[in-house]
Parts: structure tokens; sequence; C-alpha cells
């Protein structure tokens, strides 16, 4: 009688690890790709969005599009904050140099060390849903997800066939194809692009991520970030860090506090950051700030509280060591606080 | 440029006159004495009186006290606004940002979410929607907001009279308007063409 209990304690115990271990989020926000900016680099240009075919399929591209650059219609469904996709990939991911989906695209399945194990393209999606737009990522194989990943293959598709003078609608794939990403042997491509790269070659599309600056002369600070901020960021995206709303569209986009990104986002590390703000900030500008501007600034933006890190299991030591130890402030002292104590919800509801 | 100048001051006095009656009746909030100058060209309740003066309804409080300091810093140049502003001493700038920034537009205009759209067949409406990044020019919307509907330092487009926005888009390319952070706006502006500077004032102009 005894041991069937402990036999059942110990069956309950099992199952308890189980749960536990299915609810834990599939992957990380790993850093972006950076690769120095060649100069006389020339990048791929994906076929403008009028070009997207009528029909199911094509269906797919626009919605998305349309959730990419109006992250904000799965706000409480997936989304907790009030970022959207475009805010950090401009020209709603089409922008070289500025994290292009269609680089993206090709560069997954891939294996990350980190988490040892192989993420398709669409458990990178998740990640992005998880932690840069603070919500619940949708499930595999969602409607979303397919859309997500419909836009991105059209958008770096379409930029190889015309580089490669190959005329004719992008090629129809299944939704299984599609969410899984382009880094494979068995992907289906026109013979001609399967000749003309690798798949090596194809997953590193020049203008992928953001490009790597050098590291700035002087540790990056947030005191002297706070005065480049003031000078250069503040008017779009506020004194208080807060963005700006207009007819409830935050187009300018908040950088801390409860309506941010979350401290799993890959944003949420300074060097990240400082890559893409010297290369995409100020907006529509590009490359203004110096190498160490950039720097300090990112650290100032990143050194603010925000939501937690959703990994967080209750101890903020715990889950620095665990997740925390380059570039970035989570568990840190500043201005006597340590930052993750106070952070605010992981997906709350829009109040 | 004397005659200019009389018949300028003439039609100036002959609206103000209107101006101050209507203003009586259908505004029972009282011009601030600061900005009894504004009304003879904005109209009293800053509807704007094309080609005199633009629209002031509509747009934030911070935006108009911002432009004010910038023609009172030369940073913005205009022969008529620079003497204009300098009359706004003390708290005079509070006074006239705090009272045109709380009247309503007459134009009320639903403002379009970016991506309700995919495809525009229009090249205006897609460049103030979608931008042209293979020329570094963002999507006018980002920062004026859905239907440039305006907000703190940016101003309201939608419903502006559209000579006003040429000639301010025109001065921004001539460098005769600063006071933008990093150029971010002549950078914009810099980059249109002068076709795209008629075709997008007269649709910001006329959206409904």
């Amino acid at each position: 009688m005894k041991s069937s209990a402990i036999l059942l304690l110990a069956a309950m115990g099992v199952l308890t690890a189980q749960v536990q271990a299915a609810n834990e989020l599939p992957d990380k926000q790993a850093p972006l790709p950076s690769v120095p900016k060649n100069p006389d680099q020339t990048y791929l240009t994906p076929r403008p969005l009028s070009a997207i075919p009528e029909g199911a399929f094509g269906d797919k591209v626009r919605l998305g599009y349309q959730l990419f650059v109006n992250t904000q219609q799965l706000r409480d469904k997936y989304v907790g904050n009030e970022l959207n996709c475009a805010n950090c990939h401009m020209d709603a991911g089409r922008k070289a140099n500025a994290s292009p989906l269609w680089g993206a695209y090709f560069a997954y399945p891939a294996y990350r060390k980190k988490d040892d194990k192989v993420n398709t393209f669409q458990e990178r999606v998740q990640g992005c849903f998880n932690y840069s737009m603070n919500g619940k990522a949708p499930a595999a194989g969602s409607p979303e997800l397919v859309a997500l990943s419909a836009y991105a293959y059209w958008l770096g598709m379409s930029g190889l066939m015309d580089a490669a003078n190959l005329d004719g609608p992008v090629p129809e794939l299944s939704d299984a194809e599609l969410v899984k990403g382009a880094k494979r042997e068995d992907f289906p491509l026109p013979d001609t692009l399967a000749k003309a790269m690798t798949v090596e070659q194809r997953a590193n599309l020049p203008g992928r991520g953001y490009p790597e600056i050098p590291k700035p002369e002087l540790a990056f600070s947030p005191e002297r970030g706070k005065a480049v901020y003031t000078a250069h960021c503040q008017a779009c995206h506020g004194a208080d860090g807060q963005g700006q709303a207009i007819a409830g569209v935050y187009s300018l986009p908040p950088l801390w506090g409860p309506k941010s990104y979350n401290w799993g986002a890959g944003m949420h590390r300074v060097n990240t950051a400082a890559f893409f703000i010297y290369e995409n900030m100020p907006f529509a500008k590009s490359i203004q700030l110096t190498n160490q501007q950039a720097w300090d600034v990112a650290a100032y933006i990143n050194s603010h509280e925000r939501p937690q890190d959703p990994r967080n299991k209750g101890d903020v030591k715990q889950a620095q060591e665990k997740y925390h130890n380059d570039n970035d402030y989570y568990g840190v002292e500043v201005d006597g606080k340590v930052l993750g104590t106070a952070s605010y919800p992981v997906f709350p509801k829009k109040s | 440029m004397n005659i200019k100048i009389r018949t300028l001051a003439k039609g100036i006095a002959l609206i103000y006159g209107c101006a101050l009656t209507s203003v009586a009746i259908a505004n029972p909030t009282p011009v601030p004495p600061a900005g009894q100058l504004c009304v003879t060209c904005h109209g009293a309740e800053g509807e704007g009186i094309e080609p005199l003066g633009p629209r002031l309804a509509g747009l934030s409080k911070e935006y108009i006290s911002t432009q004010l300091q910038h023609f009172q810093a030369g940073v913005r140049q205009n022969a008529t606004m620079m003497p204009m502003a300098m009359t706004l001493q003390g708290d005079g700038i509070e006074q006239v940002a705090s009272y045109f920034s709380a009247k309503s537009p007459k134009t009320e205009v639903k403002p379009v979410i970016r991506g309700e759209q995919v495809t525009f067949s229009d090249d205006t409406a897609r460049l103030a929607y979608q931008g042209d990044w293979s020329r570094g020019l963002p999507a006018c919307v980002t920062c004026h907001g859905p239907s440039g509907l305006g907000g703190g330092l940016f101003p309201r487009l939608a419903g502006q009279q559209a000579s006003y926005i040429k000639t301010q888009l025109l001065a921004w390319q001539a460098g005769t308007r600063k006071g933008d952070v990093d150029g971010m706006m002549a950078n914009v502006a810099n980059k249109l063409t002068a076709a795209e500077v008629d075709a997008l004032a007269n649709y910001f102009a006329n959206l409904k």
C-alpha cells in the first residue's frame, strides 16, 4: 500500500516535470547575426507588394504583411505591448541592414548552441512574440505564423528570382514547407537558383541582421547615453521613452517601461541595440551618431526597467546567471535598484 | 512691394473685423489678448485663412509653441510670422498655443491604420503610407500618424491647406525652415520631386 503510494507520487513527480518542460519557452531570442557592412555591397530587392499574386497563396503573403506592419491587431491574443514588427524591421521587413525578413527566411532552420536544438523559421518568429512583443507565441502552424512565413518567403524568393532574371510568379509552397524556412538542402527552389548559390550562401545574404560596428573606445555608459538620447531621440520617443501614439497607434515606439520589449528580447542587449541604432536611427537618416554615441545611447535605453524575462522562475539572480551575462543590464544595479526586480508584467492585457 | 503690403493690411483689417464678429457668436472661449493678432490670418477658430495663414486647429500645443519659438529664433524664416511671433512675450506663447490647440479641426478625418491597405494604385497614397525606401524615404504616416493626424512635435497634415503644405515642403528644401532634430524633415523633403511636393500637399489637404 505504502509503496504504491510512493510510486504514484513518483509518477506524479515525473508528470509535473514533463508538463513544466512542455511549458518551457521553445527558444531564446538569440543575438541577431551581425557582420561588418561592406560599402560596395548591393542588396537583394524584393518585388513590390503590388506583385503579390491573387489567390489563396497571395492572400497569405498579404496577411503576413498586414500582421507585420500592424501587429497590434493581435494585441491580447499574442501581443502584450505596443510594438509592431515593423518598428525594428524598417520598410516592413524589406530593408537591408534592418534585419530584413528575406535575410532571416533563408537563415532558418538553424541550430542554436544555446538551446541545443534546430529552430525552424516559425520557431524563431515565436521567439519574437514571446520576447520582443512581450506576448504569447501563436501555436506552430497557426494561420499567423503561416502568413508571416509566407510574407518572408515571398520577399526573399521574389528578390532572388529577379536577381537571377527569372520571370514568373514566386512558386507556391504548402503551409508545412513555408513555416520551416529555407536553410535546408531539400528546400524547393527553381533549378537556376539552386545552382546559383549554396544553402550557406543563401543563409548569409548581404544586409542580413544589423551590421556590426566596432566596440566603443570607452566602456558604454548610460550617463553619457542620456545626453545622446536627449539630443537625438526624445523628439520622437519622448523624454520618458514612452514613444508616441497618434489615433491609438504607436508608430514611434516605446523604448522601455511596460509597453516595450521584455528582458528576453534581442534588443535588450546593448550591442544589438547599438548596431540597430547606428545603422537605422535617426529615422530614415542612418549613420548620424558616432560608434560611441550609439553604444552609449543603447546602454541608456536598456538600463531602464521593462517587462520581466518570461524565463525568470522567480529569482532575478538565477535568471541573470542563466540568461544574461553579456552586454545587458538585467540583474545589474542602476540608480540603487537591481533591474529585473521591479519588472513589469509579461503579456498584460491592454489597459 | 508697398502696394502689396497695403493690400495685405487692408485684407487683414477686413478679415479681422469679420473674425471678431464670428468669435462672439460661435466661440464662448475668448481669444487671449496675446492671440488677437493671430486670428487675423489664422481665424478665431484656428480654421486658417488661405493664403494668409494655415490652419492651427488640430495642431498640438507642443507643436505650436515650438514653432513660435523657431520663428523668434529665426530658425524658421517667414517675413510675416517672424515679427508676429516677436510680439509674444512672457506667457504669450503658452497662451496662444493653449488656445489654438484646444480647437477642433473642421474636417473630420477617419484615420486609416497602416496595413489596412496592402497595395495602392495611387503613387502619392503609397508614398504617404509606405514611403519609398529605395530612395530612403519613409512613410509620412510614421511620424505624422495615421492619415497625417499629427501629434506632439509632428503637425497635422490632414485637412491642412494644400498651398501651405507645399510652401512648407519647399521651405524645408530651401533651408528657410529648420529646427527639426538631426535634419530629419529636411532629409525627407529634399528627396521629394517638385511633382511629389504638389501631389502630397493635395493628398493630405483633401483627406476625408
